[in-house]
């Protein structure tokens, strides 16, 4: 009876193991990159209805606002608020008063109605994370946010997933600082002249001293954040 | 395959021999279905799947993965908006809780309340703690009444008789045109059927009413009326007046068939000040605690918790207490009639009452007649009770009003033009003997201010003109607590649906100036105080009381001779021909008000722990007569029934399910009839049938319809609750009972520690000798005292740190301190091992981590926990838990995160010592267990969640990640106390009745059902387990506020006493205790340290951080029905190989369970 398959095939089995191997990693690998925050969100940067400027209201060569004083609840509350229309109008009643892209604004106001402003930074509904623990206890906006007065329009810098919190909950040293730089972004432990890895040095001194002072013990089991 | 049962066999099983609690009459009777109950992991039927059977459901699968493919697009983030505020309103952050006091209007008191609002919206109510009486607590009803603001089914839109839409501005229109209508002609014509009020703003009003329409009627009327105590002190002071009780100042209390400390007036005030008597610290104050006689026909709370109880009809009482009068006044002759048992009884309870002059009190039900409290008054005086433990205060305001029956009888003669009727439900629940829904279409127009379109305003006759009423909530008013301070009624919201109040409709008809209600609460404030500064006013909002706005209290006596000398009620002998009926208002729904609440429906009721329902209680001795007229359909053979109903009707292979069937029964008196299920329930007078009101309504909306039966049409009227004359007959038919009862049973060890005050007092270590894990080997080492080189046992503080890791795959958060390891293995005894967990094993790691700063634990006192269930509706307000209907709860999958077991035991045994298991008994003591998850520091549940959904964390706190969980419930499996519970299906996300229908069935709960969710805790969804979390929300706002103050500082351990749980917050007796362990001087840390704390299940090594202080009763050894031990601990004793020597021997009780009998052992 003559073979059916050629010699060939033999080696067919092994071949397709090695297929599936091969494109069982490049689909796991593919799925957890992509299907991550840090692809998912990092670089969101949707337009907002009014072309607010951080880095002109908040930035060192604007204005240098205060985060505080529009996002006046941080210090209070689990929710960093958006400022109400109210607290636009208190500058641009006077300022650019009829500028048209502060038409939303305008309108606001005299309606009632709120601006849609878009949400870029969103936390999952189970995940209970509180502003007011962290700004009061020396862990800067710059942290999660990134460098917002240096923004021209908000986007998400870091990625908000469950290890970028954790990272900072297991080494709070690495991350707090005095409160009186919490707010003030650009802050660095050493001077301006130092390297990286000097700056790195400083911070992690200074941290392990605030841990020890403030008896700081970051929450690592989940009821710190999921209730 | 057949699961293989490791549970003890209650009875036959030698090794083992726990205390005999049994929970329900098929335990006691050892059932064969029980058993295999208790064999499963859930209660039965709990994990099966129904509905859809299996082949259909693989087929929904099947085309919803199809579907799914197709439907794939949505891979990019949705994109979210923010709404900020356009201008910021006063005092609102996003994302704080604001709290707003206010009171809620409950038939003749006001209780005062704070209430939790996140952005105007009303999320949960707690008790003021500013009203001291009641001290933070309130009652169930407070409790659920915030669903009832969010009720989908309550009235949107006013409506005119023929259904056309009224806007606001017509309804004014038409009052103010009724108003001037009547001026003319003084008011004749007119009538007002209102429910009975608290509020000064509307006694102002009624006596406008009054002056401007001289010939109107004005009537009040409530279904479950508490008035009889305050008619007869008002008769004998000669003034409007009322009794408010001062029980933490008696020693001795007699109760009269009257529930005082659950659901009679000032409930929530007088269960706070009957638990301070009977708070005892040490075990030198024991016998200073007061003692409760109780004569009541049905087992009310207040019986439940009494010392001594006598079981006797409602009819009787009066009798009884002449009985009890003959021997402390002069001048009553003793009725003839009673065994001579109760004579004993009243003699001795009487000569107690008399030993403690001026520190006891009798306290008689608000259904006894007018006559009866008369007596109970001057026996009160001759006790020098009165100024001591009871004051008479003049209760001004209240006004003059006819009653139902009145008006429905001129409402049948005479021609009334325009009746109103503001709130109340008359049609449904006035009694039979009012007729009312005869008489009301008798009015030529109708005018109703009702909160949903219910029974009254949808009357086959005539069609109202519908006003929508506001809820408490959202409206503005006043009221009085029943001791008369002044309390605010302040909205928390805008009304929903444009709702009027009362006050607001009689304003609009007396044409009072101000129409709004903020307004005529203003000038109600500025008359009472004289003061019209906006301050006052505001800080009296604030507070939320009127500080020193009490009733006066009344100089005058009520005399010590009874005023009416003739008085003197026989006894009755009643027989299964001649029943007496008792109505009470129902657990659930009061007098039906709450019918359309879930939470209200679902709370099982306390005795019973049957929900949705309202059976007919009926004692086992009537039960038993009963069997002789057993429908012929129900024998299966000649002498196969059990002792009781529920036996019975088991054997007819209905009762297959671990639910409860009743038998149905027709009730007839007068020629009237009612039916009802029956179930048996012991502690019930022998021929007391006992009927709970607020069920079977046929208009409630779409929770409360179905629900139960109606008894209210065989009722004479509201204030007198018991009528003998009844006869009985089985339909034949059944009904399905959903009774959590024999859910999650365990299986009668040491659970509830029990002794008298007199053993307590000379063995303060009773508790500690009791129950498995005092014959084992010690469950914590000794360890060396670092400073005295002395050997000892740890502290509290210690043991909670000391965590091995027993059976866990995963290591406990380390908790030892920032200390020299070599110091610390001083703690090591002989036989203990590092690998323990004491210490890890890195020889190079010399100091180890720190510790957490605070360990939360619990306790939970026995001795003031009346049971009241407040508690598990204050749970289930503040943690989202869903109501899942009774079909769920006859599957046995109930979501309470806490419940109150309730255990009865009795005092038959058999000649060979051990317990009777053959008859029902009718007279048991109860004991109430609240259980909740206890947070173990071994526990059972996350050695085998195979996710690590379930792990300890570092303040001590066992975790329930809802992310992670997979749905395995090993954990539910694996815990013993079974206190976990599982999402079966979508309860939060579908609706009542769609369950089954997945995807396919309406998606969605009401958006005003949402509205009440707390924000601040997760919803959970279908495949998740849940438990008790000790309100870890809670917890962690405190700890976040208290760094927030204290910022950049190491202060960071949140005071004592700032944190309270849900169930603590609402507890009226303070049972509930929550804190820090660590914290040496913490109130928790206190107690734990008694010596009557213990843990239940202790043997198990689960270290809880949720422990109890055992039970002490007071019993008085001259009584008839004395007992030398509770009956629970008889019972322990009997079993546990002691019975022998004392358990029968009632001489030799407690001081024969000394040490040395126990190391033998």
């Amino acid at each position: 009876m003559a073979n059916i398959f050629s010699r060939s095939s033999n080696w067919a089995p092994i071949k397709i193991i090695i297929g599936i191997f091969f494109l069982a990693t490049v689909v796991t690998s593919a799925v957890t990159y992509y299907a991550t925050p840090k692809y998912l969100r990092v670089g969101y940067q949707p337009q907002q209805p009014v072309p607010f400027d951080h880095s002109w209201h908040a930035g060192k060569d604007g204005l240098g606002l205060d985060c505080r004083f529009c996002h006046n609840n941080v210090t209070k509350s689990e929710h960093s608020n958006v400022p109400p229309t109210s607290t636009c109008m208190s500058c641009h009643s006077v300022i650019k008063s009829n500028s048209p892209k502060l038409a939303p604004v305008r309108e606001s106001l005299q309606s009632g109605e709120p601006i849609e402003w878009v949400k870029v930074h969103k936390t999952p509904d189970y995940v209970y994370f509180n502003h007011s623990a962290h700004v009061n206890r020396g862990v800067s906006c710059v942290e999660c946010h990134g460098r917002v007065d240096e923004m021209q329009t908000v986007r998400h810098d870091k990625s908000h997933s469950m290890a970028f919190c954790l990272d900072c909950h297991r080494n709070p040293q690495d991350h707090v600082r005095p409160i009186e730089h919490v707010f003030d972004l650009g802050w660095q432990p050493a001077s301006g002249s130092a390297t990286p890895k000097e700056q790195k040095q400083a911070q992690r001194e200074l941290g392990a001293e605030l841990v020890a002072d403030w008896k700081i013990q970051p929450p690592k089991s989940c009821f710190g954040c999921h209730r | 395959m057949k699961r293989k049962s490791y549970h003890t066999k209650p009875t036959t099983e030698a090794e083992f021999k726990g205390p005999n609690y049994w929970r329900s009459l098929d335990e006691l009777q050892g059932a064969p279905e029980f058993q295999e109950w208790v064999d499963q992991e859930f209660a039965e039927g709990a994990s099966d799947l129904s509905a859809p059977d299996r082949r259909n459901f693989l087929k929904i699968m099947a085309a919803s993965f199809g579907l799914a493919g197709v439907g794939m697009t949505g891979c990019r983030m949705p994109e979210r908006r923010i709404y900020p505020y356009s201008k910021q309103p006063e005092y609102i952050i996003p994302g704080v809780a604001t709290y707003y006091s206010t009171s809620m209007p409950f038939g003749r008191e006001n209780i005062p309340l704070v209430v939790e609002t996140h952005q105007a919206r009303p999320t949960k109510v707690e008790g003021n703690p500013s009203y001291t009486l009641n001290g933070g607590g309130t009652n169930l009803f407070a409790q659920v009444s915030i669903l009832d603001l969010y009720d989908p089914d309550r009235a949107r839109k006013h409506h005119d008789s023929k259904g056309n839409f009224l806007s606001s501005k017509d309804v004014e229109a038409i009052l103010a045109e009724k108003a001037s209508n009547f001026k003319d002609t003084g008011g004749s014509g007119l009538a007002v059927l209102a429910e009975p009020s608290s509020s000064p703003t509307r006694a102002r009003l009624v006596k406008a009413f009054k002056a401007a329409f001289p010939k109107a009627i004005w009537a009040e009327y409530e279904a479950v009326d508490f008035s009889n105590s305050s008619k007869s002190a008002s008769k004998l002071l000669q003034q409007p007046s009322r009794p408010v009780l001062r029980l933490e100042k008696a020693k001795r209390i007699l109760s009269f068939d009257s529930d005082f400390s659950g659901f009679d007036v000032h409930g929530t005030a007088n269960a706070r000040a009957f638990a301070s008597g009977r708070r005892i610290k040490s075990a030198k104050e024991a016998t200073k605690m007061s003692r409760l006689y109780a004569v009541e026909s049905n087992l009310s709370l207040t019986g439940a918790n009494a010392d001594h109880r006598l079981r006797l009809a409602s009819t009787n009482i009066p009798a009884f207490v002449n009985l009890v009068a003959s021997h402390i006044l002069v001048d009553i002759k003793a009725p003839d009639g009673f065994s001579k048992e109760q004579q004993k009884w009243a003699e001795k309870c009487a000569d107690d009452l008399k030993s403690k002059k001026k520190q006891s009190l009798i306290v008689a039900g608000s259904n006894l007649s007018v006559e009866v409290h008369s007596i109970v008054y001057a026996m009160n005086e001759k006790l020098g009770a009165n100024s001591s433990t009871v004051d008479y205060v003049a209760a001004t305001e209240v006004s003059e009003s006819e009653s139902i029956q009145s008006l429905a009888s001129k409402l049948n003669k005479q021609s009334i033009e325009t009746l109103f009727i503001l709130g109340g439900n008359p049609i449904y629940n006035a009694p039979g003997s009012a007729q009312w829904s005869i008489a009301q279409s008798k009015a030529k127009e109708i005018i109703r201010l009702g909160y949903a379109e219910d029974e009254t305003s949808s009357s086959k006759g005539k069609k109202p003109t519908f006003i929508v009423q506001s809820h408490y909530l959202e409206s503005w008013g006043d009221g009085r607590t029943w001791d008369g301070t002044y309390v605010p009624v302040q909205p928390m919201l805008e009304p929903l649906f444009q709702g009027f109040s009362d006050i607001e409709v009689l304003a609009h008809l007396t044409s009072d100036p101000k129409t709004n209600g903020n307004d005529l609460v203003k000038s109600t404030f500025a008359k009472l105080t004289g003061n019209s500064s906006s301050r006052a006013f505001s800080k009296w909002l604030s507070e939320g009381v009127l500080s020193k706005s009490e009733y006066k209290q009344i100089s005058g006596s009520t005399g010590d001779s009874p005023s009416n000398k003739d008085f003197s009620p026989r006894v009755t002998t009643l027989s299964i021909e001649n029943l007496e009926l008792r109505f009470v208002p129902s657990s659930h729904t009061w007098d039906g008000r709450y019918a359309n609440n879930g939470w209200a429906q679902e709370c099982p009721h306390p005795i019973t722990k049957v929900t949705w329902d309202n059976p007919i209680l009926i004692s086992a001795k009537l039960a038993e007569e009963l069997e002789d007229v057993i429908p012929e359909a129900w024998r299966m053979s000649d002498k196969v029934f059990g002792q009781s109903l529920n036996q019975l009707v088991r054997r007819t292979n209905e009762f297959n399910r671990g639910r409860e069937i009743a038998p149905i029964a027709e009730i007839t008196v007068d020629g009237q009839t009612i039916k009802g299920p029956l179930h048996v329930q012991p502690g019930i007078a022998d021929y007391t049938l006992i009927l709970p009101l607020g069920h079977g309504r046929t208009k409630a909306g779409r929770v409360g319809e179905g629900t139960g039966h109606d008894f209210n049409p065989i009722r004479r009227s509201s204030d007198s609750s018991a009528i003998s004359g009844a006869t009985i007959r089985l339909t034949g038919d059944t009904y399905k009972l959903a009774n959590t009862q024999e859910h999650w049973s365990m299986e009668g060890r040491a659970i509830v520690r029990e002794a008298t005050a007199e053993e307590y007092s000379k063995h303060p270590e009773f508790t500690s000798t009791l129950g498995m894990e005092s014959h084992s080997p010690k469950l914590y080492p000794k360890i060396k005292d670092v400073n005295t080189g002395k050997w000892r046992e740890m502290t509290e503080a210690e043991k909670v740190k000391h965590v091995p890791r027993g059976n866990s795959a995963y290591h406990p958060p380390n908790f030892t301190e920032i200390e020299k390891k070599s110091e610390r293995l001083e703690l090591l005894i002989p036989g203990r091992t590092s690998r323990d967990g004491l210490f890890d094993d890195d020889p190079d790691n010399d100091e180890v981590t720190q510790t957490y700063h605070q360990q939360w634990g619990m306790v939970v006192d026995f001795n003031t926990c009346i049971g009241c269930n407040a508690c598990v509706v204050a749970c289930q307000s503040e943690n989202n838990i869903p109501v899942v209907g009774k079909d769920q709860v006859l599957r046995g999958r109930e979501m309470h995160w806490m419940r109150i077991d309730r255990y009865f035991s009795n005092n038959a045994y058999r000649e060979d010592g051990k317990p009777d298991k053959m008859e029902i008994p009718d007279d048991v003591q109860v004991s109430f267990h609240s259980m909740m998850c206890q947070q173990c520091d071994k526990a059972p549940c996350e050695s085998v969640c195979p996710v690590n959904a379930t792990v300890q964390d570092e303040q001590g706190l066992n975790t329930m990640a809802y992310n992670r969980c997979i749905g395995t419930r090993y954990c539910a499996n694996n815990c013993p106390y079974k206190v976990r519970r599982f999402n079966f299906l979508d309860y939060n996300k579908r609706q009542e009745g769609h369950f089954y229908e997945g995807p396919l069935g309406p998606s969605g709960v009401n958006e005003l059902h949402q509205m009440q969710k707390n924000p601040d805790v997760s919803v959970r969804m279908r495949g998740v387990m849940e438990k008790c979390t000790f309100c870890v929300q809670r917890i962690q706002e405190a700890k976040i506020n208290h760094k927030a103050k204290n910022k950049g500082s190491g202060d960071v351990l949140v005071p004592d006493g700032t944190i309270q749980t849900a169930c603590q917050q609402s507890c009226p007796t303070d049972a509930i205790t929550f804190g820090d362990i660590l914290d040496e001087k913490s109130k928790v840390s206190e107690l734990k340290s008694s010596d009557r704390n213990y843990a239940v299940l202790g043997y198990l090594d689960t270290r809880p951080r949720t422990s109890y202080l055992s039970k002490i009763r007071n019993p008085n050894p001259e009584m008839p029905n004395a007992y030398l031990q509770p009956f629970t601990r008889k019972e322990y004793e009997s079993r546990n190989g002691h019975g022998g020597e004392h358990g029968n021997n009632e001489d030799s009780h407690g001081a024969s369970h000394d040490e040395d009998s126990i190391h033998k052992n």
